[in-house]
């Protein structure tokens, strides 16, 4: 049988083979979408399935740089961090806000304290993967593709957007808030996804005119990066007609604020990324799983009053948030997940910070939550050959949760295999 | 030979036999047709203004086979963008002798920024970006800006953790100095400025506790690429780097910094641009293991080491291509300049002719394979109008966009090509062009000859039918510069 492809077709076939999807090789981050023929995206979307019927949404925050896990849950006790952290453990373990006699809060976390309290928060310890790489840009790569071995190239959530939504024509399935990029967690060569840095600036100046001028002139365009701009065109159309209606209907229920303390200022605004998440989960834009991101994690230096206002940053936005959203009474549908690229090293440099590390724990936060502490703790006494805490939970045991239990997606086809449950959901979704 | 007359040498592409599928050919007949919705803004009466030149195939034609063409794709990577004059000049030189103007021209030294001896480096990070902005715009040398911006990218630093813009600025003068000088020389001066002592923390790391972050980046990210050392190479050239110091100010200044509540502090004051120092009392005295041999070891040792290792060459090649040639070569190419930049110990501009020289540099498919950054859009947006007064609205635009001076996402710099595309990206572009047009007072350069001059008349159908449909010069403008043509080069 003859097969109908023609010249250029087959070019960008191969261009695609060869790897025009993450930044692989030595760009490192460099990180990018696959230019996709328009057809060809096109096909996939026809061949998908109408989408998921669960209404859970899934609200997952980065905290770029690498959270210092041990300033973030603090262990109250183990002497041995006195040792590792002359200058840093004191102050930190006097002020936490105890969970229990072993483990407290950063004492920022007030807001977050106060969810615990309520059974609304869950913290898996020690989570982490096997052979850690301490550099952040790989170790951003293995939490956004959910593959320690490096070679899957699509997003986690991506694959979920283009394996379980039909995201053609409801581009807002999945958003990045507060971005101008698209984080890597929600790429995948299928899936259509929404950046918004800034719902106030979000819109065509020219009005609607240009707007649409601007969708004549993005249709068909050729070339290796013509379909990324056809679909990031449309996309922002389309997105921009729905945020018109929900913005009209939409209330804020809670004190948002980034006019917050930080030792040198935010590269992004955690509290406004979080706000718009809100709006557009409370107005019933169709929004399922969405991506948010606080830097500044990466504290080498100065470490002490650095890692505390960034924690009291991120508990004033997520306490914001919760309370916005129980306000609309849309809590019980969203789950909230911190994730870091790694935590940082148990000693303390020279410069009052800690060096990349490796296990670190993770917060989960919401209604869908059964609280508590899971995991294992690491040990601060058996330390693996780098000085770093040893993991016990595999990061994609926490996604795998996630997928199945909160999404209700297939997680075994999105993440290539089966984890360790943790049980961190009240009530898990059948699958 | 001006180029707006020269319509068939320049974009007369060959009707190459091209397989084209029955998909294709539907594709291409289903997006001729151009919305109504555009019919109000572009309300005039069809003009001759252009003609498609995709040929109906899903890729771009490319016009490379003219050497204006070629002329023209080489000072859109690199510079930001040409008035007319350029274009005039260069197309006159020819390929070569451009090229040879580009790489042997010293690089022009932008105007001192007065505000920069403020004490403490505390003045407005908007001065520093328009200050640089200007520049771009004005400077006879702009390869020379296109460089100083790559590795401000790669050696990249960013106002808030540096928290001195004086250190910013020095940085700035230092990558434009040395940008085409040679990576041994370089490194030294990465190692030792001011702004990176304080963005990667050498300058608080010492032999006895040392930290770190600049060990690990000056290896993953400035030379090498991950995978190419080990965590203890790590750990070791931590050692070996330590005992760097921000260079000493001349004086301290009392500076009211809260004047409702008079407090005061003391900042430092610089006579003049200087480099860290190296303390010897705070490095580290023994010996290390560092890339597999073991030794006493200073930075100078260090950066030798490191230049001895075969990842390095092709590392900085292959990043230098994904920014001027292709978003992603092919291996042998990469392989074989990095071997031309090792024999030439180093030298950027035997590497950066090697590149520029290279068949891939004007191949068919190098034809509109990289996108512009932010700023690069920006000012070739203000070229192509002949606008120099437009600092403030470029400075201001680019965070939108994803890329503000001075101030990178992270410690990789900013990414490249396919990742400047998003739904938040494409429309702050529009809107840019937006706010241009609005700026333009008085009357616009043609733009029957701007598509020639800046879109080599090679145009999809979109673009075609919509700058024929338009109702006058300004929204012909509009369409120019917000097409997908015009974020290429």
């Amino acid at each position: 049988m003859k097969r109908e492809v023609g010249i250029n077709q087959l070019k960008r076939r191969d261009f695609l083979k060869a790897g025009l999807v993450f930044g692989a090789g030595a760009s490192g981050l460099a990180a990018g979408y696959a230019a996709v023929p328009d057809a060809f995206a096109r096909a996939v979307y026809a061949a998908k399935k109408e989408g998921m019927t669960n209404e859970n949404i899934l609200v997952m925050i980065q905290l770029a740089g690498g959270n210092d896990g041990l300033r973030t849950l603090v262990p109250l006790a183990d002497p041995a961090l006195h040792d590792l952290r002359p200058k840093l453990a004191g102050p930190m373990v006097s002020q936490a806000l105890p969970l229990n006699s072993q483990y407290g809060l950063n004492h920022n976390l007030g807001g977050i304290k106060g969810l615990w309290d309520k059974g609304k928060v869950a913290i898996v310890q020690g989570v982490g993967y096997p052979n850690p790489t301490f550099s952040h840009f790989e170790s951003i790569r293995i939490w956004e593709t959910g593959d320690p071995t490096r070679r899957q190239v699509d997003g986690w959530l991506g694959r979920t957007l283009a394996e379980n939504y039909d995201s053609k024509g409801h581009p807002l399935t999945g958003c990045a808030c507060g971005a101008t990029g698209a984080p890597g967690a929600l790429r995948d060569l299928q899936a259509t996804l929404t950046v918004i840095q800034d719902q106030k600036k979000f819109g065509f100046t020219g009005g609607s005119e240009v707007e649409a001028a601007v969708g004549a002139l993005y249709k068909g365009t050729p070339g290796i990066y013509g379909a990324l701009f056809d679909t990031a065109i449309a996309t922002a159309t389309e997105t921009m007609a729905t945020l018109r209606t929900s913005a009209a209907s939409y209330q804020p229920m809670a004190d948002y604020s980034d006019q917050v303390r930080l030792v040198y200022s935010s590269k992004n605004q955690l509290a406004a990324a979080l706000q718009l998440a809100a709006e557009m989960i409370v107005t019933g834009t169709g929004v399922k799983l969405l991506h948010v991101t606080l830097g500044g994690f990466d504290t080498h230096y100065t470490e002490l009053n650095r890692h505390d206002d960034l924690m009291g940053y991120l508990d004033s936005a997520v306490s914001a948030f919760y309370q916005d959203l129980a306000a609309h009474k849309m809590a019980d549908k969203v789950l909230i997940a911190t994730w870091s690229e790694f935590g940082r090293r148990p000693r303390e440099n020279a410069s009052g910070g800690t060096d990349h590390g490796a296990a670190a724990p993770l917060l989960l936060i919401g209604d869908p939550v059964q609280g508590g502490l899971y995991g294992e703790e690491p040990s601060l006494t058996s330390l693996d050959n780098t000085g770093n805490l040893k993991y016990a939970v595999d990061f994609r045991s926490v996604y795998q949760e996630i997928l199945s239990g909160h999404l209700g997606a297939d997680s075994a086809k999105i993440l290539g295999s089966s984890f360790d449950r943790v049980s961190f959901l009240k009530a898990p979704v059948a699958v | 030979m001006g180029v707006a007359s020269s319509t068939d040498e320049v974009v007369a592409a060959p009707a190459r036999a091209r397989g084209i599928t029955r998909r294709q050919a539907l594709a291409a007949a289903a997006v001729t047709g151009v919305g109504v919705g555009v019919v109000r803004l572009l309300g005039g009466s069809m003009q001759q203004i252009a003609a498609p030149r995709t040929g109906g195939t899903t890729d771009w034609i490319s016009p490379l086979q003219a050497e204006s063409a070629r002329v023209m794709q080489l000072l859109r990577r690199t510079s930001f963008g040409y008035t007319p004059s350029h274009l005039e000049t260069a197309l006159s030189d020819g390929f070569n002798k451009t090229l040879d103007r580009l790489l042997e021209t010293p690089p022009a030294t932008p105007p001192a920024l007065a505000i920069a001896s403020t004490p403490g480096g505390r003045f407005p990070i908007q001065q520093l970006q328009q200050w640089w902005i200007d520049h771009m715009l004005t400077t006879p040398t702009p390869f020379a800006e296109r460089m100083t911006l790559f590795w401000h990218g790669h050696f990249t630093s960013d106002y808030r953790k540096t928290a001195d813009d004086t250190f910013m600025y020095w940085q700035n003068l230092t990558w434009r100095r040395m940008a085409m000088t040679d990576l041994r020389s370089m490194l030294m001066k990465v190692t030792a400025d001011p702004a990176m002592l304080r963005y990667l923390d050498l300058a608080t790391s010492t032999g006895q506790n040392p930290n770190e972050n600049y060990s690990r980046e000056l290896m993953e990210l400035f030379t090498m690429g991950a995978g190419n050392y080990s965590e203890d190479d790590v750990r070791e050239g931590a050692k070996a780097l330590a005992g760097w110091q921000l260079p000493q100010p001349d004086s301290i200044a009392t500076v009211t910094v809260d004047n409702k509540n008079n407090v005061t502090r003391r900042l430092p004051v610089y006579s003049s641009q200087k480099e860290g120092v190296f303390n010897q009392r705070r490095a580290f005295s023994g010996s290390v293991t560092f890339l597999s041999k073991t030794g006493r070891l200073d930075t100078q040792g260090v950066i030798d080491r490191i230049l001895g290792q075969p990842a390095t060459a092709p590392f900085i090649a292959n990043k230098l291509v994904q920014h001027f040639v292709t978003a992603r070569p092919s291996a042998s190419y990469v392989t074989a300049l990095g071997d031309t930049f090792r024999r030439s110990k180093y030298d950027m501009k035997t590497l950066m002719r090697a590149i520029f020289t290279s068949p891939e540099f004007v191949s068919e498919k190098s034809y509109r394979s990289l996108v512009k950054t932010p700023t690069e859009f920006m000012v070739h947006s203000a070229q192509a109008l002949g606008l120099t007064s437009i600092t403030k609205l470029i400075t201001g635009s680019g965070s939108g966009m994803g890329q503000s001076l001075f101030d990178p996402p992270d410690v990789n710099g900013w990414p490249n090509n396919e990742a400047w595309i998003s739904s938040n990206t494409v429309v702050e572009r529009v809107n840019f062009v937006t706010a241009v047009l609005g700026q333009v007072k008085g009357s616009l350069p043609p733009v029957a000859d701007a598509v020639h001059r800046h879109l080599d008349g090679v145009l999809s159908p979109q673009t075609s039918t919509l700058l024929n449909q338009a109702a006058d010069e300004r929204a012909r403008w509009f369409v120019l510069l917000a097409s997908p043509e015009f974020q290429l080069k």
